[in-house]
């Protein structure tokens, strides 16, 4: 009774060129993956930020009263408050433009990071660490992310 | 010219400007809207009508017996303009009913860190609603009001039992016709 014989040092030669191949064909495809990630991440991020920043500064620019209750230290009934939630929204939709449109996008994504420190260091202060502080606290990455990324990628140039 | 060390062509700066004067329109719109668009206040009076001091409950009696000149369903037939319905109110499309009846989940989601107990008296309701942690206002009633509403823009502003905004919330009482009682 002959019994399965291990593959031998024959064998694994027969079988070496396909796996080289194969190995080399999927080492090239994760080298593309790569190249495109490195080319096109940064843009999807710095889109998607856009979308963020050009969203709440679009709402608080045209409704300013419903988010005076994040303003810190003054009274959410003050004008005082309307106005900062105003001057607040503008920056916003400004920095968004200017990610979205590639424009000085390092100097965006820090200011970005620095209003986004802002909210997460208020609302960790007025409600604890929570889903909300910590998923702005994901955003705030994002926006330190970019700041050193440069932008090759669906930018305006001239 | 360059900008944070990127070089940022006319088109750039182009952009940025018109975004800019957009900006300034859209925050002008919200400032002059402001009063327009604001919810009601937890403790009572609708949004176009100025907000009412708070008062004790028998302020808050007196204030509804004596029928003010503000629209108000219970003010007799001819003696004032109806009150808005609710349907046509800005904040129409967050008001969540809390009472008669068993609140929906978002209703439940929008009394996230409020407290609002309704009880009948006589033709009204006798509402007291307030912050969950902060001194309770006093109760409201509001004459011939049938249905109680909670009102929040954005519902992601809560968490487990915060509300991180307490701007955007309020409270409405309507009438049987679903007009807005002051």
């Amino acid at each position: 009774m002959s019994r399965p014989r291990p593959p031998g040092p024959s064998a694994t030669g027969a079988l070496a060129p396909a796996a080289d191949a194969a190995a080399s064909s999927g080492s090239d495809g994760w080298a593309r993956a790569s190249a495109l990630a490195i080319d096109w991440a940064p843009v999807a991020g710095r889109i998607l930020l856009a979308l963020v920043l050009a969203w709440f500064g679009y709402h608080e620019l045209v409704r300013p009263g419903l988010w005076t209750g994040y303003v810190p230290v003054v009274s959410p009934a003050s004008s005082l408050a309307i106005v900062a939630v105003l001057i607040h929204g503008w920056l916003l939709l400004v920095l968004a433009v200017a990610l979205a449109a590639g424009l000085a996008t390092r100097l965006a994504a820090l200011l970005a990071a620095v209003l986004l420190l802002e909210i997460v260091i208020s609302l960790t202060i007025s409600g604890g660490l929570s889903d909300l502080t910590l998923r702005d606290a994901g955003v705030l990455g994002l926006a330190i992310t970019l700041t050193g990324v440069s932008q090759r990628r669906l930018v305006l140039r001239h | 010219m360059r900008l944070g060390g990127e070089p940022v062509g006319r088109w750039g700066i182009a952009l940025l400007a018109v975004t800019g004067v957009a900006g300034l329109v859209l925050g002008w719109h919200g400032w002059t809207t402001r009063a327009v668009t604001a919810t009601p206040p937890l403790a009572g009076a609708t949004a176009t009508a100025p907000a009412s001091p708070a008062g004790s409950p028998a302020a808050g009696q007196a204030r509804s017996a004596s029928a003010p000149a503000t629209a108000s369903p219970a003010a007799p037939a001819g003696s004032a303009r109806p009150s808005p319905k609710l349907s046509s109110e800005p904040y129409a499309g967050f008001a969540y009913q809390v009472w008669p009846g068993t609140p929906s989940t978002a209703a439940r989601q929008a009394m996230t860190g409020l407290k609002i107990t309704v009880r009948k008296q006589g033709n009204g309701l006798l509402v007291m609603a307030g912050v969950i942690g902060q001194p309770a206002s006093p109760p409201h009633l509001y004459a011939g009001g049938t249905r109680v509403y909670v009102l929040e823009a954005a519902l992601g502003d809560d968490s487990g039992s915060a509300d991180y905004n307490l701007g955007d919330d309020g409270l409405v009482v309507t009438d049987a016709q679903q007009r807005v009682v002051p």
